[in-house]
């Protein structure tokens, strides 16, 4: 069997955990709070965090050295994508890990010095605009509007689910140029700043206290040398930097897990012999297991793209993994607490921090974002095995 | 998935071992040899012994390839595709406990007999039913209640290894067919490999009682990972047959993988087997000699139990009628899936084994 993780990789780790370790105590411990609170988005402290990071030239560890990257295997970013969510610490998420690679291979000469760059500093950071009211998990089915004018586009329509809409400085923005009976041949991508003048963002606030927004466009000019790929042919780079994005669910669920063992071990629980020290073992065992295949399920993704091959159901099986896993560990875990476990985050007597709690409420979008588990499922079968569709 | 983590040589030798097996053992052949008196056939058994199977991952100096237990675990991977019953397994799972336990030469002679083909048992029961007291006189008594133990009626020797009582030590020992005598009944399995119950309250044994209880979990431990392999290569097999089941049957005038029901239960069996094989295989590549790699090494063989049996579950679903009669192999799966599974002991126990190790005392992991 082949090792993918060698010593060269290990060393790298190792570096990885002393340029961390080193860092200020203030901006860890502030940008930790600020990311277990909601992920999907560094504000002011996570941004600061990766600005940190860019300065140091630790973002981009698996960007080719021409882009500003340190031109490492993806199984070294995978290790880093792991260490820092393993301290809960920003990753750069889909700016750095699906718009950043999607650029590489479908933008402009212009677009990618234009972008990379500042991508690679902190300096940006996109929202993703593809979900519309009417079109959630039939994308190719969405509405907003890019026609041509002159050497613009003017674009009209509503955009929802559009996560970080309110923090961000750019627009990853999928609209229809062609035919609605197109469907997705009939799509173009665009990148737009996020003060565009016609783009008003208005939050969605959700059940887990997370901030999620809908957008709307109203008359929003774009230059043309913003459309990423030929006019119509935005599937594309919307499927790549989709299956880009289902390449990065990690260790998470090793964190929630590492929750409910330190709230075990305060109570007693952890290695104790009595009856409720055996079912917590036992729950706890089997999560265990499934943390480790979520780590090796993602260490495969990075693995073939090391090997120059694209996961396409393997991703597939990561994202589902991981979300279940996820909610898993936080639904069980409060079993195992019982009534406490009602004490809502933010309370000194909520259990395991209220981590768990926050977690459940949260942990639906696990499930359905990025592409409902359902799609990932059919992804699997129909891609993976060949069923028909 | 298209994704191997086989080294070249490793896939040649997986492609010679399927290609024998597709030879022959298809599920006919299974059947008859499940009705036949001695549940697997003598002139086959000398066959895979010519190939050296037996010997694959024993050092050259008993006779053996020296190949590693990735190797050994191939062949029982594809022994599992076959679900094809014979001793080798346990004679495979016995040979590694020795080569583990014995790199002093101490068991050279029987390692010396496996690698030329001689059938042998492994009794090391999983919830550790059974223990060793020293007699004052050099013998250890063993107690307990009687165990069930795979071919041991076909195996010119036993291997026993079993904690001392109180004492974090092991006792390995060699058990002759001759000392059980009276203690061995044969027990009808639920699945085609032969199994027997074995007595061995009150029996007087001679061996080495100078083991360290991680060098004897560390043995048992690679022994597993051969079960494991064996379940992966049962998931992938019963995979690939739902999956064509699923492109061949027509219902409603549609192949039924075309429902999305039936497409969803199929990736979920991808997913099974996929976490199946990428445990299996990480602990196996983890598995070098001396490593103490025990802890992934029960994740794996957690994760090919429950995986196998997830998997037949669905085979059979996807599969309906046809599936649960003796004409498809599919129910010899279905059988081995729970029997394998079970034969890793209780399952609340390997968890709570897997949480002081995973959870409590951080082995093995980068994170």
């Amino acid at each position: 069997m082949r090792t993918a993780v060698g010593p060269e990789q290990i060393q790298f780790l190792a570096e990885l955990r002393d340029y961390l370790d080193g860092l200020d105590t203030e901006l860890i411990e502030s940008t930790r709070a600020e990311n277990i609170e909601d992920p999907m988005q560094p504000r002011q402290h996570g941004r600061r965090f990766l600005r940190r990071l860019g300065a140091d030239r630790w973002l981009g560890v698996s960007w080719p050295k021409e882009y500003g990257g340190q031109g490492r295997t993806p199984i070294e970013q995978w290790l880093f994508a792991e260490e820092l969510y393993n301290r809960r610490l920003p990753n750069g998420l889909l700016t750095l890990n699906a718009i950043g690679p999607t650029l590489m291979l479908m933008g402009t000469e212009a677009q990618k010095a234009d972008y990379l760059p500042r991508i690679l500093t902190g300096e940006l950071e996109f929202a993703i605009g593809y979900s519309e009211p009417d079109a959630g998990s039939d994308l190719a089915a969405l509405r907003t509007r890019a026609v041509r004018d002159g050497e613009d586009y003017v674009v009209n329509g509503q955009k929802i689910w559009t996560t970080g809409a309110g923090l961000a400085t750019h627009f990853w923005l999928a609209t229809r140029t062609g035919a609605q009976e197109d469907r997705h041949r009939g799509l173009s991508l665009f990148i737009t700043a996020m003060d565009t003048p016609g783009i008003t963002v208005t939050p969605i606030i959700t059940q887990g206290g997370e901030r999620t927004n809908a957008v709307f466009l109203d008359n929003v000019r774009i230059p043309a040398g913003n459309r990423i790929a030929q006019e119509n042919q935005g599937w594309s780079a919307i499927t790549a930097a989709l299956n880009f994005e289902r390449m990065f669910y990690h260790n998470e669920p090793r964190w929630e897990l590492r929750q409910l063992a330190g709230w075990a071990d305060a109570a007693g629980l952890l290695d104790g012999d009595t009856a409720d020290a055996h079912a917590l073992a036992e729950v706890m065992g089997e999560h265990a297991v499934d943390v480790e295949i979520c780590r090796l399920f993602a260490l495969r993704g990075a693995r073939m793209l090391a090997e120059g091959r694209v996961p396409y159901a393997e991703a597939s099986a990561n994202k589902i993994w991981w979300g279940e896993l996820r909610q898993r560990i936080c639904s069980s875990g409060l079993d195992l607490i019982g009534e406490d476990g009602t004490i809502a985050v933010g309370s000194p007597f909520a259990p395991a921090h209220g981590y768990l709690e926050h977690g459940l409420r949260s942990s639906p979008v696990w499930r359905f974002g990025g592409g409902t588990n359902e799609i990932q499922l059919d992804i699997i079968a129909t891609r993976g095995l060949g069923m028909p569709r | 998935m298209t994704d191997t983590d086989l080294t070249q040589q490793e896939a040649l030798l997986a492609k010679t071992a399927r290609d024998y097996f597709t030879d022959f053992a298809d599920n006919t052949y299974l059947n008859q040899q499940e009705a036949a008196e001695h549940g697997y056939e003598p002139a086959r058994w000398k066959q895979l012994c010519d190939l050296g199977w037996t010997g694959i991952n024993l050092p050259e100096r008993v006779g053996g390839a020296d190949g590693t237990l990735a190797e050994a675990g191939v062949l029982a991977r594809e022994c599992g595709r076959a679900a094809f019953a014979s001793p080798l397994l346990a004679t495979m799972r016995a040979g590694t406990v020795l080569a583990a336990l014995g790199a002093d030469g101490r068991f050279d002679d029987v390692l010396t007999a496996i690698a030329d083909g001689a059938p042998a048992a492994l009794i090391a029961p999983p919830d550790r039913t059974v223990a060793a007291e020293p007699d004052g006189q050099g013998r250890h008594r063993l107690s307990g209640p009687p165990a069930v133990v795979e071919w041991l009626e076909q195996a010119d020797s036993a291997v026993l290894l079993v904690p001392v009582a109180a004492t974090d030590r092991w006792l390995c020992a060699i058990v002759a067919p001759g000392q059980l005598d009276g203690r061995v009944t044969a027990v009808p399995s639920t699945d085609n490999e032969r199994v027997a119950r074995v007595d061995l309250d009150g029996l007087s044994v001679g061996g080495c009682d100078d083991i360290g209880a991680r060098a004897a979990q560390w043995a048992l431990a690679r022994a597993n990972l051969l079960r494991a392999s064996l379940m992966v290569g049962g998931c992938e097999s019963v995979l690939e047959r739902s999956a064509k089941y699923a492109k061949e049957r027509v219902q409603f005038g549609q192949p039924i993988g075309a429902f999305q029901a039936v497409r969803h239960h199929l990736a979920r069996m991808v997913i099974a087997t996929d976490a199946a094989r990428l445990t299996c295989d990480d602990a196996l590549t983890r598995a070098e000699a001396g490593a103490d790699e025990s802890a992934i090494a029960a994740v794996a063989l957690f994760a090919a139990g429950r995986s196998y049996l997830e998997t037949v579950l669905t085979a059979a679903q996807v599969h309906g009628g046809v599936g649960t009669t003796t004409e498809h192999i599919l129910h010899h799966h279905y059988r081995r899936a729970k029997a394998m599974q079970l034969r890793s002991g209780k399952r609340a126990s390997r968890l709570r084994e897997i949480h002081a190790a995973l959870v409590c005392r951080h082995e093995g992991s980068l994170w």
